[in-house]
């Protein structure tokens, strides 16, 4: 167990200059913070919320089965910080997604870069 | 007598000329103070260096914290220095070279800087599970930080976690703090009266306040709630527990604020969670958007991300 957290540790320093969130509230220990997965899909729903905003939605797997991802972002400031607003995502939006899953291999992920929206790309404003 | 008329044109042309100086100097110059500077004008975001880089700030004001201070700081590209969610500024609960740790460590042995735990102090964080990003967070819903279930921060927590925007207001008989996240806020009694004896215990406490010369104001905190987290690593306290608050106004723009944690019974000696932390003033037409934690979304979100993403393996 020990060798394991330790291996766990060493990875996760090899890659922290890779692009994980800028801060969290709740940390990494369900994620798989070394695997990026794209979710291409319809938002379903939108939640402006504290602690997490997030967002849902519907993409296909490759065997053609839909999914139901639930996205996380950060809380509302954060998000705002950012450039997010309460109405950036709508129902029947396309999305393109970079997340960090999750380790249960649920469709369950953190947002980690680019957003595509619609064919445009979202840049957030710089801090 | 056409050159007095021509010094009296030149004259004129260099009178409307000095005339419009400072509203070009408006239009194109840098900003002079904090408040040319154009913010949104409801739910504001916070300056950054870029914004304010050409001020520079006039003297502070005698005895005067009144304003709205952000706490964010230039976060570089990385995390605000108010969120803190490795816990207090000075102690972060991070492994050496990485600020972002995977969790899951029994201890703090790992971390940089150690705290001087009691028995009774290493034994109360290990009962803590906290579940922010320091190297002993577990997931979201096996932790116990009283936060998830929106309690309330409490003092000291309330600088030491998602510390951003505070508003501070004077009259004659106290100071008041106005804190954006939990939209709480604190009296800080400067009409002469002693901390209580024995008190009844609250979530932000008992405090008082004394200048101690006319840019810093000293605050003293007692009658703290046992239930509350001093940080977001689970950091614990007793109700023996007393804070000191050292507000600076190091000019107009910029003031430091030091906080130290004197509790005997969880800690060997006292430390200072916060050292001269930079708060800088916003402009006066600062909108604080609210910021609760909110029992209803926090069920949505667990029901929907928190449990399935430690329930067991699924394809």
């Amino acid at each position: 167990m020990r060798n394991k957290l330790g291996t766990v540790s060493f990875l996760a320093v090899s890659f922290v200059a890779a692009a994980l969130p800028l801060f969290a509230h709740h940390g990494n220990a369900s994620y798989d913070t070394e695997k990026t997965v794209t979710v291409k899909g319809v938002v379903t729903d939108y939640i402006w919320a504290n602690p997490h905003v997030f967002l849902k939605v519907d993409a296909k797997d490759d065997s053609g089965n839909t999914l139901h991802w639930m996205i996380e972002a950060q809380n509302i400031i954060a998000q705002s910080e950012l450039g997010w607003t309460n109405v950036m995502f709508k129902p029947g939006d396309q999305v393109v997604i970079d997340v960090t899953p999750v380790r249960n291999g649920r469709p369950i992920g953190r947002f980690r870069g680019r957003i595509v929206i619609n064919g445009q790309e979202f840049k957030p404003l710089p801090r | 007598m056409s050159k007095h008329l021509i010094s009296t044109i030149s004259t004129a042309a260099l009178i409307s000329v000095l005339a419009f100086l400072p509203a070009l100097r408006g239009q194109t110059g840098p900003p002079t103070s904090v408040d040319d500077i154009k913010v949104d004008t409801w739910n504001s975001r916070p300056l950054h260096k870029p914004a304010y880089a050409g001020i520079k700030p006039a003297t502070a004001p005698r005895r005067d914290l009144s304003g709205i201070w952000d706490a964010t700081g230039d976060a570089a590209g990385g995390a605000a220095p108010g969120v803190q969610n490795t816990g207090a500024h000075e102690y972060p609960a991070v492994l050496p070279g990485n600020n972002n740790p995977p969790g899951g460590e029994p201890d703090e042995s790992k971390i940089p800087r150690h705290l001087p735990y009691s028995s009774l102090g290493e034994a109360t964080l290990k009962a803590h599970k906290p579940t922010g990003m320091g190297v002993r967070s577990v997931p979201a819903v096996l932790g116990n930080d009283p936060l998830n279930v929106c309690d309330p921060p409490g003092f000291p927590r309330m600088e030491l976690y998602e510390f951003a925007i505070l508003q501070i207001v004077q009259n004659a008989d106290q100071v008041m703090l106005l804190n954006q996240f939990f939209r709480t806020w604190r009296t800080i009694w400067t009409d002469g009266r002693g901390l209580p004896k024995n008190p009844e215990p609250r979530f932000y406490g008992y405090s008082v306040g004394k200048w101690l010369d006319d840019y810093t104001f000293v605050v003293e905190t007692v009658g703290l709630d046992e239930r509350t987290w001093i940080d977001n690593a689970g950091r614990p306290h007793s109700s023996e527990l007393r804070v000191e608050e050292r507000f600076h106004r190091v000019d107009h723009d910029n003031m430091e604020l030091t906080v130290t944690i004197n509790d005997p019974k969880m800690y060997t000696e006292p430390w200072m969670a916060l050292n001269k932390f930079p708060l800088r003033l916003q402009p006066r037409s600062f909108d604080i958007r609210e910021m609760y934690c909110v029992p209803s979304e926090t069920a949505q979100y667990n029901q929907d991300i928190g449990d399935p993403s430690v329930a067991p393996e699924s394809k």
